[in-house]
């Protein structure tokens, strides 16, 4: 089977004994990490053609939806190949988006066989999470500069780095255990909120508008928000609708937990920030 | 005219965005380019503010940070997203959402009216930026980003 490919210069080397259903195997993988990393939907469509094209294999079909990847091959002579595959929303990580794109240009100009790429695409699956001592530490900075941006002091950019750290902190550990999105969100506007009122009223933050708004914006879901809105742009209006309520939801169930903990400082302790 | 007042914000806007970078997983040589879009982007916005009111002034802002995005996916051969989803939070109105749902908490229709309008307004030019630019052809940016005007 791979004597008539190696014939035809114009597709790269699959390796020895390498099937067209192995090439949509590896397809399929690279699809999947795209898909559950945050990529858009039609980077992955395009994705998992380009690959199938660098080996020639003409037969694939792709049908991608923001939670699953339904994929065929082949033709009655040489075997058909179908996989559905159930991928759910996860956390987005940009540098597995990156990290594939670069491996399907390389893949299209030939310089891997599919074994080698296989392998490839599994170190970059595996590829670690960033510390958490650095996501906190991120987090703090994020939420101080952009307290700055807000129009704060000196003062209420260490209050939004304080309450910004612990806010990680909380996200990384007590609520890391799987839970509802509403209620975790819920619970995260809550505590950042709750944070920066006490500060407030310590008598730290002159700027509780932009402390409490910086605090929270590492909860933003900007990928889902953006990928969603690209989607739409795109006529991928199915995935597009699903990332965009997504990233609402969260939205929406932040700012109920922050409205919520400053309404009851103002009902219960007669404490307001105006 | 304030401008120690606008650096200031700008180098804020560039760690800020470095920091949500981290955030969410950005591969680490890509950090600098993140920061840089960040800055221009606050800087497009505040320089934009006294001529441009309202969400028009946030549409071009967020069209400046995704044409800038597409020529660096150009240079640095990534994805726009890498650059144009931290790029885009200096922008993105996050204290309006809260007040508008502190106001429908605590059953003030005025502020829920006014903020919500206002972020509402504010995302819409947003979207609008991603959305137009995104439909601008890639010859383009392939053009911009590999010649003439770097280097």
């Amino acid at each position: 089977m791979s004597g008539d490919i190696c014939k035809t210069p114009v597709y790269a080397d699959r390796g020895q004994g390498v099937s067209d259903q192995d090439v949509s195997e590896l397809a399929l993988y690279a699809g999947h990490i795209l898909l559950e990393s945050g990529a858009e939907l039609s980077r992955v469509e395009d994705t998992i053609k380009r690959i199938h094209d660098a080996y020639g294999v003409d037969s694939e079909e792709a049908f991608v939806l923001s939670n699953g990847i339904f994929l065929t091959s082949g033709s009655a002579d040489r075997g058909y190949y179908a996989k559905v595959e159930h991928i759910p929303i996860a956390s987005a990580h940009l540098d597995r988006v990156a990290a594939v794109n670069q491996l399907s240009r390389k893949i299209s100009e030939g310089a891997y066989t599919v074994p080698e790429a296989m392998a490839l695409l599994k170190e970059i699956y595996k590829s670690p999470e960033k510390p958490k001592a650095h996501q906190i530490l991120a987090s703090g900075t994020g939420s101080g500069a952009f307290c700055v941006l807000f129009g704060g002091g000196v003062l209420d950019m260490v209050s939004a780095f304080i309450v910004g750290i612990l806010l990680y902190a909380a996200i990384l550990y007590p609520l890391a255990h799987p839970m509802s999105k509403i209620v975790k969100n819920l619970l995260c506007g809550a505590f950042a909120a709750g944070c920066a009122m006490c500060l407030y009223f310590a008598g730290m933050v002159t700027n509780p508008d932009a402390v409490i708004g910086a605090s929270i914006i590492p909860l933003i879901p900007g990928v889902a928000f953006t990928t969603g809105i690209k989607d739409f742009g795109n006529q991928d209006y199915i995935s597009g609708s699903v990332r965009i309520i997504d990233s609402l939801l969260v939205v929406f169930s932040v700012a109920l937990g922050v409205g919520i903990v400053i309404s009851a400082f103002h009902n219960i302790f007669g404490l307001s920030l105006i | 005219m304030p401008y120690n007042k606008i650096i200031i914000e700008c180098l804020a806007s560039a760690i800020g965005t470095m920091a949500f970078a981290l955030l969410f997983s950005v591969p680490k040589k890509e950090y600098p380019y993140c920061g840089f879009i960040g800055l221009a982007g606050w800087l497009a916005y505040s320089l934009l503010k006294l001529c441009v009111p309202g969400p028009a002034g946030i549409f071009l802002a967020a069209s400046t940070v995704v044409i800038l995005s597409r020529i660096f996916a150009v240079r640095r051969k990534c994805p726009a997203s890498i650059f144009m989803v931290p790029g885009l939070f200096p922008l993105v109105p996050g204290a309006g959402i809260y007040w508008a749902v502190y106001g429908l908490v605590s059953s003030d229709g005025a502020e829920l009216a006014n903020s919500g309008r206002g972020a509402l307004s504010d995302a819409v030019a947003i979207v609008l930026g991603i959305v137009i630019v995104s439909e601008l052809p890639q010859s383009l940016f392939s053009f911009i980003g590999k010649k003439h005007f770097f280097k």
